[in-house]
């Protein structure tokens, strides 16, 4: 049980995807414009992450070695696709707003290194664990860099507006904001990891 | 060769089983994505033609051309979808006039213009400015302050569409 807390502990700080293993940068710069995308985008792909390590734990043993990414990425688009389906007909607003991003779980680095990292070599328990412990460090990331941008660039926290007559940065929601947060974020992440 | 075989037969059946899988969860889906764009199409139908009680699609070849909207059988105008190439995206529109050419109300259906900037062609700030002008009224509306590429997009392709459909309604069509 201890040994199932740590594997889903490592996911959220030590192995953070975002910030330690810089894993799914692409997604992370396009969606983290407002916290509902990024809420959005972290749950779809944990959804993604969870499925397809238990589904690749079990037929680790089954899928001769030399095929294995061709069957990895067919586990993987048939979860994108089931999300996508089920996002188009329960929550079409933010199906809108993540926009092609969705379909492009499929390639999300995440899932695939931590299929081919992870999932083929440990038990359904753990790799499942794992896809849980990964996912919610992709969620908290992207909440964190989304909670920044959408505050400083557009003055608002979930659409809405906190402080009245604050004059938000425009650009911090702009393309160039999303590479200055997360550079900024990975540069604290590394102060923090030295000082221990 | 046996090697070839057996590699061929693991990935079909694995694809075998995503595709009964994925076409379960898409008879599951379907008729709901089918719902929820109807319901979407009316409301903003009904949000543009406010006082319209029912409409009917005029088509060509197919085709939905524009929206006539009545109020218990009596014509009041008509509504129509306009797309524009904005900044960084298409700005789709939804445009209600009214029989005798006058803008009755708009609004914006998708785009995915720049955040905080051409994203306020969507806000009434700017699409409230369209409610009652004729169609030579259309050229006094004032662009949104750093946003000019999307706001004359929308302007344009409300007032060019506009113009279309009033003559088409005006010929009887």
């Amino acid at each position: 049980m201890k040994k199932l807390f740590h594997e889903f502990l490592k996911g959220i700080i030590k192995e953070n995807p975002t910030f330690v293993l810089a894993l799914g940068l692409c997604p992370t710069l396009a969606v983290s414009i407002s916290l509902m995308n990024g809420l959005g985008m972290g749950v779809a792909a944990t959804f993604v992450l969870i499925c397809s390590n238990i589904i690749i734990a079990m037929i680790k043993n089954t899928i001769p070695e030399k095929i294995r990414i061709p069957c990895y990425i067919v586990v993987i688009a048939t979860f994108v696709t089931i999300t996508e389906l089920i996002m188009k007909a329960y929550s079409p607003a933010l199906n809108r707003a993540l926009g092609i991003y969705v379909p492009l779980i499929v390639v999300n680095c995440i899932v695939l290194g931590r299929a081919e990292a992870y999932a083929s070599k440990n038990s359904v328990m753990n790799s499942l664990f794992d896809g849980i412990g990964m996912g919610v460090g992709f969620t908290l990331a992207l909440l964190l860099i989304s909670g920044i941008r959408e505050f400083l660039g557009a003055g608002k926290l979930f659409g809405y507006t906190l402080i009245k007559g604050f004059e938000p940065a425009f650009v911090l929601a702009m393309p160039p904001g999303a590479l200055l947060v997360i550079g900024l974020l990975l540069g604290f992440f590394n102060i923090l990891k030295e000082r221990k | 060769m046996k090697e070839m075989l057996q590699y061929g037969l693991t990935l079909m059946i694995i694809c075998a089983m995503a595709t009964g899988l994925l076409a379960g969860v898409n008879s599951f889906t379907k008729s709901e994505i089918i719902a929820r764009a109807q319901a979407e199409q009316d409301a903003s139908l009904k949000e543009v033609m406010p006082e319209a009680t029912n409409f009917a699609a005029v088509e060509t070849n197919g085709e939905v051309i524009y929206y006539k909207a009545y109020k218990n059988d009596a014509l009041l105008g008509a509504a129509f979808k306009t797309t524009a190439k904005g900044y960084s995206s298409e700005i789709e529109t939804m445009v209600g006039m009214t029989k005798d050419g006058q803008i009755a109300a708009i609004k914006v259906l998708s785009q995915n213009e720049t955040p905080g900037l051409g994203s306020r062609v969507a806000e009434p700030s700017f699409t409230g400015q369209f409610a009652n002008k004729s169609l030579e009224g259309l050229n006094e509306i004032s662009a949104i302050t750093g946003a000019t590429i999307s706001s004359t997009a929308v302007m344009n392709s409300v007032k060019t569409k506009a113009e279309e459909i009033f003559n088409l309604i005006k010929n009887g069509k």
